[in-house]
């Protein structure tokens, strides 16, 4: 027993010491918070080798958990969060504003996704993955047709009753009734918050749609239903392994969505996280991580190549988001909007 | 009388099923060809090569590990000292420490959990693996105490009083009288601890800092995205602890068999 513990506790010892001996980054560190599955390994490590940073990868699963997190008075030096919970870190002061000048390769930035409404001139961020929300079927079952001329109201077709997924996300299926009705995303008009209610209770009485989240994506890839709300990024994933299935971000209007870098206010490798976002957007980097992710690549010539003839994900049609026009919209988060329709939602689901 | 017996297979099998399944149904599904969690579309390795090759899991794997065994180290001698040192103490001193003892048990993780992380952040300690740490130990300490009392209840206290009185000092009557009539209590402790801090989520997700992931936080931020390597992780913990188990259980017996061969002998 005595001989067993001893054993165990030298092998502890060494192997943290080896931990710490094995460090021959001459350059500091670099810590990262993103979503989950959100980064290649193998780009990380060739930038740990080409920099001589030592990186920290830590994952959240929503963007209110890291900023809970962040609150708690945590500091991670680059973050990776969606466009509104930047315009709020924003507006509270808790990430800094980029040097530019050590960001060369923001030229090769898609001008989509520069300049958005929550950070006009890009002072504090640089896209990453971006893309939109729209209707992913099997056009086997569904009729294409009925899709593009109906947009957002073939939820509501009963032709293809007990066929569809419901996506269980608060603003997003606000989102889908708002838009359908033609009213902005970012409605405080109780009147217009109310219709988009009924809109989605008349979805739940002669529809009998199924509840999900992340279901959704193996449900439609096996063909279990024909029809859902569903990202641009799970969507081509759905594609690729279900060659029936295609992908429409309807006219009426959708949500677009940007996630992007953002250095933190007290980030300790401020050069260091300057770095590594010159290095990710870079094409080589860039290229690899999209073919890992499946979420749209920032970098516009990245998106070009894997979309060609040979690329991985060639004929896609839910890789590249269909241009924004006039009624597509960014998410701008309003606590006292989101009181009132968590409340109708769950109303919502429990209408037979 | 035949009857109830079939029944009561039955029930148990039910029960069975009902234990193993979803554990059945992942270590199934780690073995998939394609993507899907649902729909099994043939045998293949590669979740488990991906597995291994994405550096992130595997580091998961190691703070899990590590955290666990010093976890369990110190608060196994910990809570054998408190506890050893609690059954020579008054009575008030025992039912007050004991109380106090029971409290972080029954106290829901997730209060423990934001309280850990508001006491870290008012005192301005930077969360990471040290702060991890500390909460594992902290959380597993009452369990250990909890197993040895029973043990310690049943020792008689005449016996370290006769080991000092035969010539063994204090520290001797520790090592030589008292810790081997405890040693079941003590490693049923350690076990519990290292179970407890090996799959514990709640308090690690609040209290661990940048860069450190243990399995539990690592699975949880990954789920947004379907990935069976996830399922090949959990099929390898599921081997590692029945391993664990097929040990514990065996060895003993093993060694009571040579025993019983010796004296025959």
């Amino acid at each position: 027993m005595k001989k067993l513990l001893s054993a165990l506790l030298s092998v502890l010892l060494l192997s943290s010491l080896t931990g710490c001996l094995s460090n021959n980054y001459e350059n500091g560190e670099l810590y990262i918070y993103l979503p989950g599955e959100y980064l290649s390994d193998e780009v990380v490590e060739q930038f740990e080798y080409e920099y001589g940073v030592k990186v920290y990868v830590t994952t959240f699963d929503s963007n209110e958990s890291m900023y809970t997190k962040l609150l708690g008075g945590t500091v991670y030096d680059l973050l990776i969060p969606s466009d509104y919970m930047i315009e709020r870190l924003i507006s509270e002061k808790m990430i800094q504003k980029l040097d530019k000048s050590k960001i060369p390769n923001m030229s090769a930035i898609d001008e989509a996704v520069l300049n958005m409404e929550f950070d006009p001139n890009n002072d504090y961020s640089v896209p990453y993955f971006w893309g939109n929300a729209g209707i992913c079927y099997d056009t086997t079952q569904i009729d294409a047709e009925d899709v593009e001329s109906e947009g957002w109201e073939v939820m509501r077709n009963t032709k293809y009753r007990g066929m569809i997924y419901m996506y269980d996300s608060i603003r997003d299926a606000f989102m889908m009734a708002e838009k359908a009705l033609g009213y902005s995303m970012n409605t405080d008009d109780p009147d217009e918050i109310e219709k988009s209610y009924e809109w989605l209770v008349q979805i739940a009485k002669t529809m009998d749609p199924a509840y999900v989240t992340d279901e959704i994506i193996d449900g439609l890839s096996y063909g279990e239903k024909a029809m859902g709300f569903v990202y641009s990024g799970d969507a081509s994933l759905i594609v690729a392994e279900n060659e029936d299935m295609a992908f429409w971000a309807p006219e009426e209007g959708t949500n677009y969505f940007v996630d992007a870098m953002v250095i933190h206010k007290d980030a300790k490798n401020v050069e260091n996280a300057h770095k590594f976002i010159n290095y990710i957007i870079d094409y080589d980097a860039a290229f690899e991580n999209a073919v890992f992710v499946g979420y749209t690549s920032s970098n516009a010539e990245v998106v070009r190549d894997i979309t060609m003839e040979g690329g991985d994900y060639e004929d896609n049609d839910a890789y590249i988001p269909r241009e924004m026009n006039k009624n597509d919209e960014v998410f701008h988060s309003n606590e006292e909007v989101l009181k009132i329709i968590s409340e109708l939602w769950v109303k919502v689901k429990n209408t037979k | 009388m035949k009857k109830n017996n079939a029944f009561s297979k039955f029930y148990l099998f039910l029960i069975l099923a009902f234990f193993y399944l979803p554990i059945i149904y992942v270590v199934f599904f780690s073995f998939n060809a394609s993507r899907s969690l649902t729909n099994f579309t043939g045998f293949s390795l590669r979740w488990y090569e991906k597995m291994f090759k994405t550096r992130s899991m595997m580091e998961s794997i190691y703070y899990s590990t590590i955290i666990a065994v010093i976890a369990t180290i110190v608060s196994t001698i910990v809570g054998t000292i408190v506890a050893i040192g609690l059954s020579k103490s008054s009575r008030l001193i025992k039912q007050v420490v004991t109380q106090v003892n029971n409290l972080p048990m029954l106290n829901p993780d997730i209060v423990t959990a934001i309280g850990l992380m508001l006491l870290f952040s008012t005192i301005n300690v930077p969360t990471g693996f040290g702060t991890l740490l500390l909460a594992h130990i902290m959380f597993c300490i009452p369990y250990v105490i909890l197993s040895i009392n029973p043990k310690l209840r049943q020792l008689d206290d005449n016996l370290a009083e006769a080991a000092l009185d035969l010539g063994c000092t204090p520290i001797q009557a520790l090592y030589k009288v008292i810790i081997p009539q405890i040693k079941e209590g003590i490693i049923s402790g350690a076990l519990v601890a290292f179970t407890m801090s090996f799959d514990d989520f709640v308090i690690s997700y609040f209290t661990t800092g940048p860069g450190i992931n243990n399995i539990s936080t690592y699975v949880y931020a990954t789920t947004k995205r379907i990935n069976p390597s996830v399922n090949a992780l959990s099929t390898l913990i599921v081997i590692a602890i029945t391993l664990i188990m097929i040990v514990s259980n065996v060895v003993p017996l093993l060694r009571e068999r040579r025993r019983k061969n010796e004296e025959t002998a």
